[in-house]
This record gives structure tokens, C-alpha cells and sequence, in this order.
């Protein structure tokens, strides 16, 4: 039995949208595949050992808690960008998302700098993009379907040619409402406009994280789980949509 | 012309409304809302036929219950009353309510009108209708997704009010409301509770601001009393809770609720802190217009509770309890409620993602089903139903529920059977809005068998 640490980084300020799912899902899919999991909240100025991190998750928050969170954020930001490179497993929702990018400009016009890990900015345009959503993405070499609920103003656009969404979308906004990309993904890094519960409707991108902490732990985890109400619970979303 | 129109429009809305009910509906939104296309000055000039007062009542939760306990004051009093029903908050379906207790020619006249009002219908409806009071009960996370934010919500009802004159009863505990004075520039009535039995320091609940509105600095709190409300101080600013106008003491919620304002004493048979706020808040917006305080005492011991809100059947001999849950902090407060019931018990909950029930079903995992684990010996089955049964269900497995024990059935008939046909001793039966009249339904014709 190996020990998981997965840091949830500003629990009470990027916490909007029930997100909590995410890391109940990952702590409790690791603990029925016999192995312990530690979700350690980080607040602001709390010093994180990445080293001794094998995952990160972030949420959204309003304007006002985004700007908190990136003061923090980026006094450690290089050591943050070096993990990700190196292959460090973290999500990033909505706000945390546009985080990593260069800038986000708001309604009023005012721009507020990101992290700039990756060539992509977000712009606030008129009209919430709201409803639930479905896109093929490519896991661990293998399309398939993610099942999700969007709920953002903010229009996120790819600057770097290179950089790979997250999923095509099938129905509903992503990333911008135009060009049919969602979220990014780079090495082990997802960051996404599918709030709240992802992973539990999404078992095949939880098992990606799981997979890729227990790599990085050079431990092999390949036991099967039964997610038949997880399955359900999918199927329930892509009917609603085809 | 114009009154051709308007006898058109309410001869529309009164068809509308006895047809719907005819077909067993609630008959709430339609008839107001064709009735208003006919005639579009149909609600203001109704409204001017309430000839005491207006109250307007808004905020996350709590508001029809608040709403009918005021009535219930009115109606004691013996005035005459327009009151939108449960959960008609919009538009709409206050013009429904107007058109219902209206005659035909639109000059039938009523002492009072109480408003349960949506959040994101305040500024709509104060276009056309100045109440005396706004009543605001609380901010709490809800229904994110028809409002983006909570801080939206709040900068939206404020500004609506600013410079209406308006005077505003509000909840002194609710660090959301507590800048008020200075952010509306109106008169603020605050209403709150002493510290209490109940109290905690540390509070476990989804704590939605803890952050100063003024400068941003995290609050200091010396003790909840439910989620975010309670006795807070920003050691930034000093910003902290309002002088209290009306306080709340000696609050007991064994067997009911009771407790003090002053020298009057109330006794309820509703339960939980959630609903002793709402008879503080009713009695606060009574006493302030002038009501009697034996009327005020009378009314709210013999107010029962509304649908969904814990209404109780006899199904088969045995207990059955329909409750609505439309947030986190409600949920909870039900699930806290079901593990300190002793016997054994079947539980049905009814997920809807409809436009009433909100569309982002997010919000399930902020609330604490983990509780129910704690007493699992006690659960025969958790039976999932609506739109959305296998989110539900995906939420009970994951709070390290016993898969043998979760059913999932869309259908919301088979379901209900299929939970009364466990071997607990009582029912519990909880659904979203939208499932919340068609399991009522469902109920009544299991019982009258
Ligand atoms: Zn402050």
C-alpha cells in the first residue's frame, strides 16, 4: 500500500461549484484500489512541498478571490511550472484554468496577468456559455467520451498552435463556443471548463490521474473497478444531449 | 380599449388558473404570464389595489416559509392578503397571484400583498411595485447557475435598491448583508440571534463568505450558528455584524422551536435553527408594521408546516415524510435531521435538473451525505430517482454508501413503490422542486387506497 498526497489548493476560495467531487472521487477510487489517500488543503502563503505531492487540484472562484490566489501563486510559480514539466498530475477548473494562461480580461476591460505557463488568454464576452456538455477526448490513447456541466463567461482561446485541448466538443461551448476545442491538456495537466463532479462521471479521466501519480510513484496499479453507477450516471448525461 | 384588454386578460388568467387546476397542476406561471402579454400594465395597476402595505420577501432560503408565517399574521389579524404560492417567485407568477384574488373588472382591494420574490426578480418587479419592506432572509450558495455568482446576486439586489426609499429588514448574522446601510444608503432594520445553546466555533457547514466584503480579509468568526451565519468581526477593517434592531434569545429548539424577542415569547412546532430564523424574521417584519404581539404569538404556534416542507403521510401504517431540498444548506440540514432518527429507514431522493431545480446539479457534492454513512445500519435502501438518479446515486456510493443498498429508477412511481416496499419504520422521501408535486401526488393516491 502506497500513501497518495493530492494537494487541493485554495480550498475556500476556489471553491464554487461543488469541485470537492473531484478529490472525493480520486481519494475514494484510491482507497477501494487498497491504497491510502491524503487530501491536504493548501491556503494562502502555506508552503507546498511538491516533492511530496503527487497531485494538484484547483478550482474556480469569483474575480475578486482569482486575484487573491494569483498573488500567492506566483511567488512560486516557476517551481510550480518545473513539476508540470517533470509530469506532475494536477487539474485545473475554470478559474484556475485561466490562471495558467497569459491574461484574462475582464467585462470592464481591465486585464489581469495569469501564470503564462501556456500561449492562450481569456477574454470575459457577453452572455454566460451554460449548460451541460459533452466532448470525445483522447485518454491514455484511447478516445473517449467525457460528460460534464459548463458555466462561464469567460471565452479562452489557444495562442501556441501547439498546444492540445482537452476533448473535441460533441455538444455544448468549451473553451470559447466557436472552435469546438475544450480545456488543454499537456503531459499530465488538465485544465477545463467542467466543473463540479467530473471525475465521478468520468471514471476513464480519473483512472488517467490515478495512472499517472502511481507512474511518477513507479508503483503499478491495474486493478479493475466496478463502475457500473458510474456508467449510469454517463449514459444519463449523453442521452440528454444526443 | 385599453380596458377591453385588461378584462381580456383576466378573464384569460382566471380560465388559465381554474383549467390548470382542473388538471390537477399548480397553475402558477402561465395565467400571469399570457395575462401580462394581453395586458402589459396588469400587474402595477393591480398592485395599486392593496391598500395597507406591500412586503417584498427575498434571499436564498427560507422565504416560504417566512412568507407563510407572515400571512399567517396578516390573516390572524383578519386583513385580506395577496400572496404568490410556494415557489411561484418569478414574475409571472406573482402576476398569477394578483389576477387569482383580483375580480374581473381588476378593483377588487386587498389590506396587504406579501411577495416571496425570486432573487433575480427583485429589480423587475421594483419597476413596477414599491413595497413598503424588503425582507431578506439570506445568501446562501444556490442555484449557481441562473446568477454566475453569489456576489452578482448580492450586488444586483442592492442596487436595485439604492434610492428607492425602501426601508430593508435584514439578517444582522449574514456577513453578506452587513454593509448594507452604507452600500444602499437606506434605512437597515437588522434582525438576529443572541448566542445560543447551539453554537458552534468551528462550523462544518459550505461557508460561502468568509471573506470581509469591504476589504477581502478572511473573518474572524467567535461562533456559528448555522453555515456562515453567526457573530463575525474582519480584523482588517473592524467591519463586523450590525447593531441588532431585534434579537432573538433563549432559543430552544427541543420539540420545536422557542425562544424571545423582548418580552414575547414564541413557540413553533416547525424544527431546526433554519426555521427559527424564519420566525424571527416574521415577527420582526410584524412588529415593525405594528401588528399585535398576541396576534403575532397566536398565529406562528398554529402555523403547520407547508408542502415539502417535512409534510408527513400515513402510507401502509407506516411514517412517511416528503421533504424539498433545493441546496447544499438545505439538504444538510434534512440529512442531519434523518441521522438523528433512531429507526430504521427507507430513503428516496428525486434529482431533477430542471430550470426550477437548477440546471448544474454541482451542488449535491457540496453537501454532507457523508453524515448518513455514520448510521448506515440504520438505511434499508437509497432508492434514486429524476432526471438525474445516477448522479444521486454516484453521490451515496462516493460518500462510502454500501452499493448493495443504492437503486437507481428514473421513473418516479416505480421508485416511490419500490421504497415503500422496504422494511424500514419510516419513509423519508426527499426530492428537488420539480419532482416535488408529482411525488406529493404519487403520495396521496398510495395513502387514500
Ligand atoms: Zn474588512
Amino acid at each position: 500500500m502506497a500513501k497518495f498526497v493530492i494537494a487541493h489548493m485554495y480550498p475556500d476560495l476556489m471553491n464554487l461549484y461543488g469541485d470537492r467531487g473531484n478529490l472525493i472521487c480520486l481519494q475514494k477510487r484510491l482507497e477501494w484500489l487498497g491504497q491510502e489517500c491524503e487530501i491536504r488543503k493548501c491556503f494562502l502563503g502555506d508552503q507546498v512541498d511538491l516533492g511530496k505531492t503527487d497531485m494538484f487540484f484547483m478550482g474556480g472562484g469569483s474575480d475578486r478571490e482569482q486575484e487573491l490566489v494569483f498573488q500567492d501563486l506566483r511567488t512560486r510559480s516557476e517551481e510550480l511550472w518545473q513539476a508540470v514539466q517533470d509530469g506532475l498530475p494536477g487539474l485545473c477548473i475554470c478559474g484556475a484554468y485561466q490562471l495558467l494562461g497569459e491574461f484574462y480580461k475582464a467585462a470592464d476591460g481591465t486585464i489581469m496577468p495569469g501564470l503564462a505557463f501556456f500561449g492562450l488568454h481569456t477574454v470575459a464576452e457577453p452572455g454566460r456559455l451554460i449548460g451541460n456538455i459533452l466532448i470525445e477526448a483522447e485518454i491514455d490513447g484511447s478516445p473517449s467520451s467525457i460528460v460534464g456541466f459548463e458555466n462561464h463567461g469567460g471565452r479562452t482561446y489557444f495562442d501556441d498552435p501547439e498546444l492540445k485541448p482537452l476533448g473535441k466538443v460533441l455538444r455544448g461551448f468549451g473553451n470559447n463556443g466557436k472552435d469546438k476545442t475544450e480545456g488543454l491538456l499537456y503531459r499530465n495537466l488538465v485544465g477545463s471548463y467542467l466543473h463540479g463532479p467530473l471525475l465521478p462521471k468520468n471514471p476513464v479521466l480519473a483512472d488517467f490521474f490515478i495512472h499517472a501519480m502511481a507512474e511518477r510513484k513507479r508503483i503499478s496499479i491495474d486493478v479493475r473497478l466496478d463502475d457500473g453507477i458510474e456508467t449510469i450516471a454517463h449514459q444519463q448525461v449523453e442521452k440528454m444531449l444526443a | 380599449m385599453f380596458k377591453i384588454r385588461k378584462l381580456l386578460a383576466l378573464v384569460t388568467g382566471k380560465a388559465l388558473i381554474a383549467l390548470s387546476r382542473a388538471l390537477g397542476g399548480q397553475g402558477t406561471n402561465l395565467p400571469g404570464r399570457l395575462a401580462s402579454f394581453i395586458y402589459p400594465p396588469l400587474l402595477s395597476e393591480l398592485s395599486r389595489n392593496i391598500t395597507g402595505a406591500c412586503f417584498m420577501v427575498t434571499g436564498t432560503n427560507g422565504k416560504t416559509t417566512t412568507c407563510n408565517l407572515a400571512a399567517a399574521i396578516i390573516r390572524e389579524q383578519g386583513f385580506s392578503i395577496v400572496h404568490n404560492q410556494a415557489g411561484a417567485n418569478m414574475l409571472a407568477g406573482i402576476t398569477t397571484a394578483f389576477i387569482q384574488n383580483s375580480d374581473l373588472l381588476g378593483q377588487r382591494t386587498h389590506d396587504y400583498a406579501l411577495l416571496e420574490t425570486d432573487e433575480a426578480n427583485v429589480a423587475p418587479l421594483l419597476q413596477i411595485i414599491k413595497p413598503r419592506y424588503i425582507l431578506i432572509t439570506n445568501f446562501f450558495r444556490d442555484q449557481l447557475d441562473r446568477y454566475g455568482e453569489l456576489d452578482i446576486t448580492v450586488k444586483l439586489i442592492s442596487s436595485a435598491v439604492k434610492g428607492t426609499g425602501i426601508e430593508l429588514i435584514l439578517n444582522a448574522d449574514d456577513p453578506l448583508q452587513s454593509n448594507w446601510p452604507s452600500l444602499t444608503g437606506l434605512k437597515c432594520l437588522y434582525y438576529g440571534f443572541d448566542h445560543t445553546a447551539y453554537d458552534n466555533l468551528d462550523s462544518a457547514d459550505s461557508r460561502e463568505c468568509r471573506y470581509c466584503m469591504l476589504c477581502g480579509h478572511e473573518l474572524e468568526y467567535s461562533y456559528y450558528h448555522y453555515a456562515q451565519l453567526g457573530r463575525f468581526q474582519c480584523p482588517h477593517c473592524g467591519h463586523h455584524n450590525q447593531q441588532l434592531d431585534y434579537v432573538g434569545s433563549e432559543l430552544s429548539l427541543e420539540d420545536g422551536i422557542a425562544f424571545k424577542i423582548g418580552d414575547l415569547h414564541l413557540e413553533s412546532r416547525l424544527q431546526g435553527f433554519y426555521n427559527a430564523y424564519n420566525i424571527l424574521a416574521a415577527a420582526t417584519l410584524a412588529l415593525e408594521s405594528g401588528f399585535g404581539k398576541d396576534i403575532i404569538k397566536r398565529a406562528i404556534a398554529s402555523h403547520q408546516p407547508a408542502a415539502g416542507r417535512m409534510e408527513n403521510f400515513i402510507i401502509g401504517g407506516k411514517q412517511v415524510f416528503l421533504i424539498l431540498v433545493k441546496n447544499p444548506t438545505g439538504f444538510d440540514q434534512s440529512l442531519a435531521m434523518l441521522t438523528g432518527d433512531i429507526h430504521t429507514k427507507n430513503i428516496f431522493m428525486a434529482l431533477n435538473d430542471n430550470a426550477a431545480d437548477g440546471r448544474d446539479i454541482s451542488w449535491i457534492w457540496d453537501t454532507q451525505v457523508e453524515l448518513l454513512a455514520r448510521s448506515e445500519e440504520k438505511i434499508t435502501g437509497l432508492i434514486c430517482s429524476g432526471q438525474r438518479s445516477g448522479d444521486m446515486a454516484l453521490r451515496f456510493k462516493y460518500a462510502g454508501l454500501d452499493t448493495s443498498k443504492i437503486v437507481i429508477e428514473p421513473y418516479l412511481r416505480k421508485a416511490i413503490e419500490r421504497t415503500l416496499g422496504l422494511e424500514g419504520q419510516v419513509t423519508y422521501i426527499l426530492c428537488t422542486y420539480t419532482a416535488l408535486f408529482a411525488c406529493r401526488k404519487i403520495l396521496l393516491r398510495l395513502r387514500d387506497r
